[in-house]
């Protein structure tokens, strides 16, 4: 691998140990997917440091106390309490006090830190043919299909990316690997983003982690549902980008010859409603929590939900749940949009959300914080992605439905589906 | 007696480390298959279910796709339910490559098949990870 004068110092020890750390764990990753060399990057989002996970939190306490800086732009991503109301969502207060340390050696490498899923509804929007890593499969899709940047699904070393501001050139970060690779026909009409990440699961299904070509789509999606469309995808099949010519940078649909000669996929309104069904395990009435903001919501998403619970209370027994990241918790405070929202009853949590707080049974946490994940009968929920991973991690039955009926549900105490 | 037999694969991540092979010949998921606590796998698609891969020299033909992997098998290492060292056949996915170099456990690709054909379950493996070496030492 043909590393830049600064990589070689940073791996000689020039910037620190930390750095060193980093560039050898950079430089062993890019010879093993054969790299040529080392890209600028020019945005990283970045681990949170895992209060759920033994030893995660001093993962990046250590980092912080060996020096260790970002050299870019950076967001952290989803973390494991609600740092600010998590009596809300009960967590441990032990729990919280130990994801909290995590925030403070972050504050010291200097990391934007909206611990959140959504870092775009952040303020953190990369531009086209913007090297980066990330975290988060979510972000990757949406970073490179909607906004043109280039990234990996990566795993911790996003971090080491974000403190040296190099990544290894492999992957989405080569154009010959961000072309088309397979042909989806979309033969229906989605509506909202609970369709949409309904949509993204079923082509991810059909397509595993390759480049898939949408095509078909009466109208041009809105941000929520191009988010909601790429981490449905990235859900089910590991798919770190697709490309909707109009949308995705550079491709704006006149290629001569674009998808011509891929295997072809439709995907038809029942392959959309099979989604739904698979996610439909619990019963009517038998439901503790509903659940709105997977990814977390937009300031646009908020501005529905307040409409939808202004002057309406959620029913008794129910829990509205409402997940965002902080900043747009803070804008939505200052729009006025939190106040129809707690007075309906409903929660607003930032920072976490069901699957990531203390309810997942897959997480190995310390036993000393005394997590105990509390026994759920049911959750509704209007996303694809939560719903696969209360299943995989909560370990408890779904309700999908989308985003009005499951509002509906909560104000009814009685699940309205989708269809 | 002892018998000495040396194969030459492609190192992917750096260490060296000698331990017991554990043989699989299905594809191994790090975010699902073990149990973190006590490195038994639970995955009902592996053939290694009711294993326990803490300790071994871990050879699997490849890693199924998750990039989450890399947090399991930090857990694995923070638990001290890892395996020494991992042989595979495909190239691992980049989420098990991160896990690993953050965990120190080495990586030797291009050779699950050829060693797993060779070797019993407990025979003694040196992986060199550096170099992309294993030895095979059976008595």
């Amino acid at each position: 691998m043909r590393l830049s004068k600064r990589d070689q110092a940073m791996l000689d020890g020039a910037e620190g140990d930390a750095n060193r750390e980093a560039m050898a764990a950079l430089v062993q990753l890019g010879e093993a997917f054969d790299a040529e060399d080392m890209v600028d990057i020019g945005y990283a989002h970045v681990h949170a440091g895992m209060a759920m996970y033994l030893g995660d939190v001093e993962l990046m306490e250590d980092l912080a106390a060996r020096g260790a800086k970002m050299a870019v732009p950076a967001s952290t991503n989803i973390a494991n309490a609600d740092m600010e109301e998590w009596k809300a969502t009960r967590a441990p207060e032990s729990l919280v006090r130990l994801q909290r340390r995590a925030e403070g050696a972050h504050r010291s490498m200097g990391t934007g830190g909206c611990f959140t899923c959504t870092p775009y509804w952040a303020g953190h929007w990369p531009t086209w043919n913007t090297h980066m890593a990330s975290i988060e499969s979510g972000v990757t899709v949406f970073c490179n299909s909607v906004l043109g940047a280039k990234s990996n699904r990566d795993g911790f070393f996003a971090v080491y990316a974000g403190m040296t501001g190099r990544y290894p050139r492999f992957g989405l970060h080569l154009d010959d690997n961000r072309k088309p690779t397979h042909e989806i026909t979309v033969e229906a009409a989605p509506e909202g983003t609970t369709d949409f990440t309904a949509l993204g699961y079923a082509i991810g299904a059909e397509v595993t982690n390759t480049v898939p070509l949408i095509r078909g789509l009466p109208r041009r999606p809105n941000l929520d549902e191009l988010d909601a469309l790429g981490v449905g995808m990235a859900t089910s099949g590991g798919v770190a980008m697709f490309i909707l010519p109009g949308v995705t940078p550079p491709y704006s649909g006149a290629e001569p010859g674009l998808g011509h000669g891929l295997p072809s996929i439709g995907i038809r309104e029942s392959d959309i409603r099979a989604v739904y069904d698979d996610f439909c395990s619990g019963t009517e009435t038998g439901f503790d929590i509903v659940h709105l903001g997977c990814p977390h919501a937009s300031f646009e998403e908020m501005k529905h939900y307040a409409a939808l619970l202004d002057g309406r209370t959620v029913k008794s027994g129910v829990e509205l749940w409402i997940t965002t990241n902080r900043t747009v918790r803070t804008m939505a405070r200052e729009a006025g949009l939190l106040k129809p929202i707690a007075a309906s009853g409903a929660k607003v949590i930032s920072d976490t959300c069901p699957i990531s707080c203390h309810f997942a049974r897959t997480t190995s946490p310390d036993p000393a914080l005394g997590v105990e994940p509390p026994a759920l009968r049911a959750i509704v929920v209007d996303s694809a992605k939560q719903a696969r991973y209360i299943r995989d991690m909560i370990h408890c039955p779904t309700l999908l439905t989308s985003t009005e009926k499951a509002v509906e549900t909560a104000l009814s105490g009685r699940f309205v589906p989708r269809w | 007696m002892t018998r000495e037999t040396r194969f030459q694969g492609r190192g992917i991540v750096n260490g060296r480390i000698s331990g017991p092979a554990l043989v699989s010949r299905t594809p191994f998921s790090f975010l699902g298959d073990v149990d973190i606590r006590t490195g038994t796998v639970i995955g009902e698609l592996s053939d290694l279910r009711g294993r326990n891969i803490a300790g071994t020299v871990l050879i699997v033909p490849a890693t199924r796709g998750s990039a989450g992997a890399w947090r399991f098998l930090y857990q694995l290492k923070q638990h001290g339910t890892h395996p020494l060292a991992i042989i595979t056949g495909e190239l691992p996915d980049p989420s098990v490559v991160q896990g690993a170099i953050l965990s120190g456990i080495p990586i030797v690709s291009g050779l699950a098949d050829r060693i797993g054909n060779q070797v019993t379950d407990g025979s003694t493996l040196t992986v060199d990870g550096d170099g992309g070496v294993v030895e095979v030492f059976e008595t």
